[in-house]
């Protein structure tokens, strides 16, 4: 599975994007847990971050299979 | 509703013209400025990054959605991203509608939609003044960022046309015929004569005037293979002749010997046949047309076909100097049984096999996968990679904590040109430049090896030896290609057959059966899905 990262979280992984082999399918929580468990500094983000499953916003049922690309996404700030 | 997106590096045109609508009554342009103050402190400019293909998409949906609520005929956006100099424009916003209230009222709630949910950021702002020192700071060679760059995910086009614009051809060489097989031929070959050089006989028969009446004939002489004999036949007089044999004379026809009743030194014809059973001389090749085009790769066929023509020195392109690193802990050689979690290192074959076409002194080695030995190791071969044309390394070159193939490449002084296209498998494929010289990171598994190999690689290797590129070709699928839609590009490991192109079964890139039977690659858009049998497809030869 593919992470990507931008803005600030960058500065938090060191890295705008890892390939990931985890389990799949994961649901919301189980991408989180397995993520913070790589990244722990990205926990204080967690209450503002969106992800999102193949460009699209992910919701409470999306599921995040290992071909997918996902992306953390920070309050945006464009215009 | 007409929607185009853009982003784009550059600034925004100072005049961007409406559609050419004949509906529209309104056109409402917004331009959004980078101001030269953020949160009370004088800055020069902004620094914007975005999530493109994603980006893009979003701002599609919100028009589209807004469009349901105040129907609008076109709309327009450009965004910057990268710097952009205070009192530039960040975002410019066109819309095209009936009447303006319709337009404005979309206009505003798209900026506030773009502002929740378009994933672009304003990463930094830039302290006043001191951006043409930034812009340099971030563009001067050969320094490396502390944190990576953003990642810039080029399409499959864009990364040939990058890997081809980085690409000069490397000055032409003479060699002896036997040392240029494989090589881009550097200057166009003509025949120096007529060949055949004179007319000569197709057949074992006998050669009479073609327009006598006769039917018996004397024979008057006999002319074998390496014979030159030349006289005027006269009626009534027959030249015994075998295959390939010169013809004595012009006028002539040869009748099969199997046609012929021979009774000491006369012939009685039973039969003539249609064909004259010659071959014109000249017929193959006037002398003075070309034989072999500036830019041909040449394989054995050529090189004969050279030699016929009396050439054994030819101007060539020079053989390559390539140096190949395989990386990973993990590989062990064929001939040794894999450890749980090993595996066999199939990819220093499978490269020295895909350069065999293209005469290469190829020079392969393994590294560790610690980057300090690493380091060391690589110090050993310095003047072999100073001498390469092109550095190889396999593996390494996703975002993994040991995947050190792009620090490695940065350290040998390489600039990374992109390190990611949006193709499956294969996707994280590094380029690197340094002068004169090229870098490919190839992903790990050999399934990614054969296509990053036949799509970039091949691409490079056209470009540097001058010969003509590799383009796609267009055939039929024999077979329904099977697939769900896949966000990225795909190129599918098939077999070119009698019946068309066979997708072969593929489910992972670490597939390895299918290499056994691939012969091309079948380009299937982005978001296809599965393609019917019977669809005409793109794809690549990759036949080497």
């Amino acid at each position: 599975m593919r992470v990507l990262f931008f803005a600030q979280l960058k500065d938090v992984t060191g890295c705008d994007a890892v390939e990931l082999a985890l389990p799949s399918p994961l649901n919301r929580e189980q991408f989180w847990a397995a993520l913070l468990e790589k990244f722990p500094g990205l926990r204080e983000h967690l209450g503002n971050v969106r992800l999102t499953r193949n460009w699209e916003y992910a919701d409470a049922g999306t599921q995040f299979a290992d071909a997918d690309e996902v992306a953390l996404i920070p309050p945006v700030s464009g215009g | 509703m007409e929607i185009e997106v853009q982003l784009t590096g550059s600034p925004i045109a100072e005049k961007i013209s409406p559609p050419r609508l004949a509906a529209h009554g309104a056109w409402l342009e917004f331009r959004g400025a980078v101001r030269d103050e953020e949160n009370g402190v004088k800055i020069s400019g902004l620094e914007y990054e975005a999530y493109a293909e994603m980006a893009v998409r979003e701002i599609r949906r919100l028009l589209e959605k807004l469009s349901a609520l105040h129907p609008c005929l076109a709309a327009k956006v450009i965004h910057r991203i990268g710097i952009v100099p205070a009192g530039e424009a960040a975002i410019y916003v066109g819309i095209a509608s009936r009447h303006r209230a319709e337009a404005i009222a979309l206009l505003g709630e798209f900026m506030n939609g773009l502002k929740q949910a378009v994933p672009i950021w304003k990463r930094r702002a830039l302290p006043f003044k001191s951006i043409e020192d930034d812009v340099r700071s971030l563009t001067f060679p050969g320094k490396i960022p502390e944190t990576p760059h953003v990642i810039s995910c080029k399409s499959l086009d864009e990364a040939m046309a990058e890997i081809r614009s980085h690409c000069q051809a490397l000055p032409a060489v003479r060699a002896p015929l036997t040392a240029a097989l494989g090589r881009v031929l550097r200057e166009a070959v003509c025949a120096p004569s007529d060949i055949p050089d004179c007319d000569r006989s197709t057949r074992d028969g006998f050669a009479i005037l073609s327009n006598g009446e006769s039917e018996t004939f004397f024979i008057v002489d006999k002319l074998h293979a390496a014979d030159w004999k030349p006289r005027m036949l006269k009626s009534g007089e027959a030249v015994r002749i075998a295959t390939g044999a010169s013809l004595p004379c012009e006028g002539l026809r040869v009748v099969m010997q199997e046609n012929v009743e021979r009774n000491g030194d006369k012939i009685k014809i039973l039969r003539r046949e249609d064909s004259p059973n010659i071959r014109l001389r000249g017929e193959d090749v006037k002398a003075g047309a070309t034989l072999v085009q500036t830019g041909a790769r040449l394989d054995a066929g050529k090189l004969a076909l050279l030699a016929s023509a009396g050439r054994a020195q030819l101007l060539v392109s020079p053989q390559l100097r390539i140096v190949h690193f395989t990386t990973g802990d993990e590989i062990v050689p064929p001939e040794q049984t894999p450890k749980p979690g090993q595996v066999r290192d199939s990819n220093s074959i499978l490269v020295r096999g895909l350069l065999e076409k293209f005469s290469c002194d190829l020079q392969q080695t393994h590294l560790p996968e610690n980057f300090e030995p690493a380091k060391s190791q690589i110090s050993s071969l310095k003047s072999q990679i100073e001498n390469a044309y092109v550095l190889l390394v396999s593996g390494g070159a996703s975002v993994g904590e040991k995947d050190f193939t792009r620090p490695l490449l940065e350290w040998l002084g390489f600039e990374i040109v992109f390190s990611q296209v949006n193709v499956r498998p294969g996707r994280p494929l590094i380029f690197g430049v340094n002068g004169n010289q090229i870098a490919f990171g190839l992903p790990g598994n050999p399934l990614a090896h054969f296509v990053c190999f036949h799509l970039f690689v091949a691409a490079a290797l056209e470009k540097l030896t001058g010969g003509s590129p590799r383009q796609f070709g267009r055939g039929t699928l024999a077979v329904r290609l099977e697939d769900a839609p896949n966000p990225r590009e795909t190129l599918w490991p098939a077999r070119l057959a009698g019946a068309g192109l066979v997708p072969l079964k593929w489910s992972s890139s670490g597939d390895v059966t299918c290499l056994g039977e691939a012969n091309t690659l079948i380009r299937v858009p982005a978001n296809c899905g599965a393609i019917q049998a019977g669809a005409e497809v793109e794809f690549l030869a990759a036949d080497f």
